[in-house]
């Protein structure tokens, strides 16, 4: 049975006659589909019969219909009228009735995205992709395609806290390896903005160390961020990669991120004016970059690692010295930074203003309060949670039939009777 | 089988009832019966101290039986019996012991047989079938009654009453027995999950009682049942004996241990996840390596 599309008003009647049950909707969805190419043709007439049907209820049909009328190229002045639709669309639709045409809707809403982009205004975006998100997504520890879209428009309209929001969730699944570069080079970006170095930090470090057959362009990118956010927050970068970096990446990353890795290699020497001079000389390549910012960041951060590094050499220590040692003008300037320090939590320490001296101490964390029990236990309830993760893996990998025909294959065969087709016997 | 009038008061002690089940497993496993069969009957006396209206039953002693010709060996008795007085001196034969279900007619023979050691015998039946459902000992006391039935003066068995009595160091033994389990030598594990099993029921059926009690007292306090002073007085006691340490140092220690056992508890769960980790990525490496591994085993013989 077709979808009668001929004319607005039956098409309209045959939507809301089947937007009642599940297996009703599930019925006008096959229909829909046959008759897509239908309804995208005639889009035009149909966009009136999008006032007759209410999204809350009929949000099926409408999505066809809606999905239809967004597909071709909008002109700039339309555009603006065709967001008022699609975002009050998004407010109200009924969750159950999307899931069945997920990627209709994430077209829909990547239409939008790319309208608000050329209007230029991101913020209008910013609340209806976040209701997309949440409603489309299976679970919290699903990636859909929107979450980079949603992430780049909150960094264009600066909203990092909603766009925070949305990162304190693990992923745990993956679609498209994009979506992921993607939603992990914005994610890191907007922790930075934040000053949660230690979560940008392991966004960066996903995207550096995910697996790539080529490099792409989001890596490199994500490499010079990652060596200006290890440098602020761990006052230290390490330039090998680990084990698990693809191939690709080790060989090539270093070379499209040189003068990211000569300010690693001279911010380790300690010395700020050398650094300072460094960073001057190469302004111009780090603003191409965008980067400037962060590469302030990183020569302000350079006293709070000299200062660091006094606290593991010595007790006590006059402002005097400490200013002289860490290439720091005044003793007044160094107690400024010791004061920041101490009330960051960075270091642990005392300043006598009488004589000038500032002691060291060590971490007075006791471990006797109720709230580090509340910590621990909070910690040992999310690891019980990866572990079980971590065992559906395993079982379900030891499941795989690639698996079990490489393991069976080199099992060791004592008996001529081994040496039949594998695989027959499991070694599991 | 009527319930006793004599007005005696028995006590057992757990020690007997060890012995009789322990007789009874022996022969069982020794003879090897056939399943459907049941276990052969075991006999033996059973000797304690009276006095007056209380008889106490301490210990037993195997006895030689032969069911076939339903004789008791006479001699192995008296000889049993003169080991015995010598140990414990004061002990009697207070009567004798058998393993079955029910008493049964023929028993009344052995039972006759012993009246001339003891003039009131007992006899101590003890039901080897485990019935879960049931939540007492199946353990059972008979003294014999004269009863006239149809005009005949007969002595039939009638079913008294017990207690059971425990000395501090039988406690512990049988406490001991009770947990002993046939497993493999017992490794470290499986002793620190059964001990830890029992500490949990133990503070579970703690918790529950304590529950029930509060329950009470709240819905005394809203006055849904009427006031008992003799409970209350019982529960403020029990309150009283509470170790009230309050100090500001017990606090501190107390929440260092128990900061440091919930620690060890992480580090036990964060090796256990990358032992699950470790094995996933050798599954992996193994499954989707594209690289065939340089020297790897070539599997021939």
């Amino acid at each position: 049975m077709n979808l009668n599309v001929n004319s607005v008003d039956s098409l309209v009647t045959e939507i809301q006659g089947l937007s009642g049950s599940s297996q009703d909707v599930a019925h006008l969805n096959n229909l829909l589909k046959q008759s897509e190419d239908t309804i995208r043709s005639q889009a035009a007439t149909f966009a009136s019969c999008l006032t007759l049907l209410d999204p809350s209820v009929h949000s099926l049909g409408y999505l066809y219909i809606l999905e239809a009328c967004t597909a071709g190229p909008v002109p700039e002045a339309q555009a603006n009228e065709l967001i008022l639709p699609v975002v009050r669309f998004i407010d109200v639709c009924n969750v159950e009735q999307i899931r069945l045409a997920s990627d209709k809707f994430i077209s829909v809403c990547k239409r939008l995205h790319e309208l608000v982009m050329i209007l230029n205004a991101p913020m209008r975006a910013v609340g209806p992709l976040l209701t997309a998100i949440l409603k489309i997504q299976p679970s919290p520890e699903h990636l859909t395609p929107l979450h980079p879209d949603f992430l780049q428009v909150c960094l264009l309209a600066k909203c990092y806290k909603i766009g925070y929001s949305i990162l304190e969730d693990d992923i745990c699944e993956v679609d498209q390896p994009r979506d992921f570069f993607l939603y992990c080079y914005y994610g890191g970006m907007i922790c930075t903005g934040q000053k949660r170095y230690a979560k940008a930090l392991e966004l960066f470090h996903n995207v550096v160390t995910a697996p790539m057959s080529t490099m792409n362009a989001i890596a490199v990118e994500a490499y010079k961020k990652y060596i200006l956010v290890s440098l602020i927050h761990l006052r230290q970068f390490s330039a090998n990669f680990p084990k698990y970096t693809s191939s690709v990446a080790q060989r090539n990353l270093k070379n499209f991120s040189q003068p990211y890795v000569e300010l690693a290699i001279s911010y380790s020497t300690g010395n700020i004016s050398e650094l300072k001079a460094y960073v001057q000389a190469n302004q111009e390549r780090f603003e191409n970059g965008n980067n400037l910012g962060l590469v302030k960041q990183v020569v302000s951060s350079m006293y709070k690692r000299n200062i660091q590094k006094l606290t593991q050499t010595y007790l006590t220590l006059s402002l005097q010295d400490i200013a002289n040692t860490a290439n720091i003008n005044t003793p007044k300037e160094a107690e400024m930074h010791v004061l920041e320090m101490i009330e960051d939590g960075e270091i642990y320490a005392t300043i006598n203003q009488k004589d000038g001296m500032v002691r060291f101490l060590e971490d007075p964390e006791q471990y006797k309060t109720c709230e580090m029990i509340e910590h621990i236990d909070s910690s040992i309830q999310r690891i019980m949670k990866l572990s079980k993760k971590l065992t559906t893996t395993d079982e379900s990998l030891s499941c795989d039939p690639l698996y079990l025909s490489k393991v069976g294959r080199e099992r060791q065969r004592f008996d001529f009777d081994d040496f039949d087709n594998v695989p027959q016997k499991f070694n599991l | 089988m009527a319930s006793s009038s004599s007005g005696l008061t028995f006590k057992l002690h757990p020690l007997v009832i060890v012995n009789i089940s322990d007789h009874h497993t022996r022969v069982k496993s020794q003879s090897q019966p056939p399943p459907n069969l049941p276990a052969p009957r075991v006999f033996g006396c059973v000797i304690g101290v009276q006095r007056a209206r209380t008889v106490e039953i301490f210990n037993s002693f195997e006895l030689l039986y032969d069911s076939s010709t339903r004789s008791l060996d006479r001699s192995f008795l008296e000889k049993k019996q003169e080991l015995y007085k010598k140990v414990f001196p004061n002990f009697y034969i207070l009567g004798w012991y058998s393993t079955g279900a029910d008493a049964e007619e023929s028993d009344m023979h052995m039972h006759k047989a012993l009246m001339d050691i003891n003039e009131n015998p007992v006899y101590v039946l003890l039901n080897p079938l485990i019935n879960h459902t049931q939540k007492d000992l199946p353990v059972t006391i008979y003294e014999s009654e004269m009863h006239v039935i149809d005009g005949i003066p007969q002595l039939i068995f009638a079913r008294s009453s017990y207690t059971i009595e425990t000395v501090e160091a039988e406690r512990i033994s049988v406490d001991h027995v009770a947990h002993l389990k046939p497993s493999d030598g017992g490794s470290a594990a499986t002793q620190l999950a059964a001990h830890l099993t029992g500490i949990h029921s133990a503070i579970k059926m703690l918790n529950s009682r304590i529950r029930v009690l509060h329950h009470y007292l709240n819905a005394m306090q809203k006055g849904e049942i009427p006031y008992e002073n003799s409970l209350l007085r019982q529960v403020s006691s029990l309150l009283r004996r509470l170790p009230a340490i309050e100090s500001e140092k017990f606090q501190d220690e107390f929440l260092m241990e128990y900061n440091d056992t919930l620690l060890i508890s992480y580090l036990a769960m964060f090796t256990d996840c990358s032992s699950t980790m470790n094995d996933l990525v050798d599954k992996i490496n193994i499954a989707y390596d594209r690289h065939s591994r340089k020297g790897g085993r070539t599997a021939f013989i």
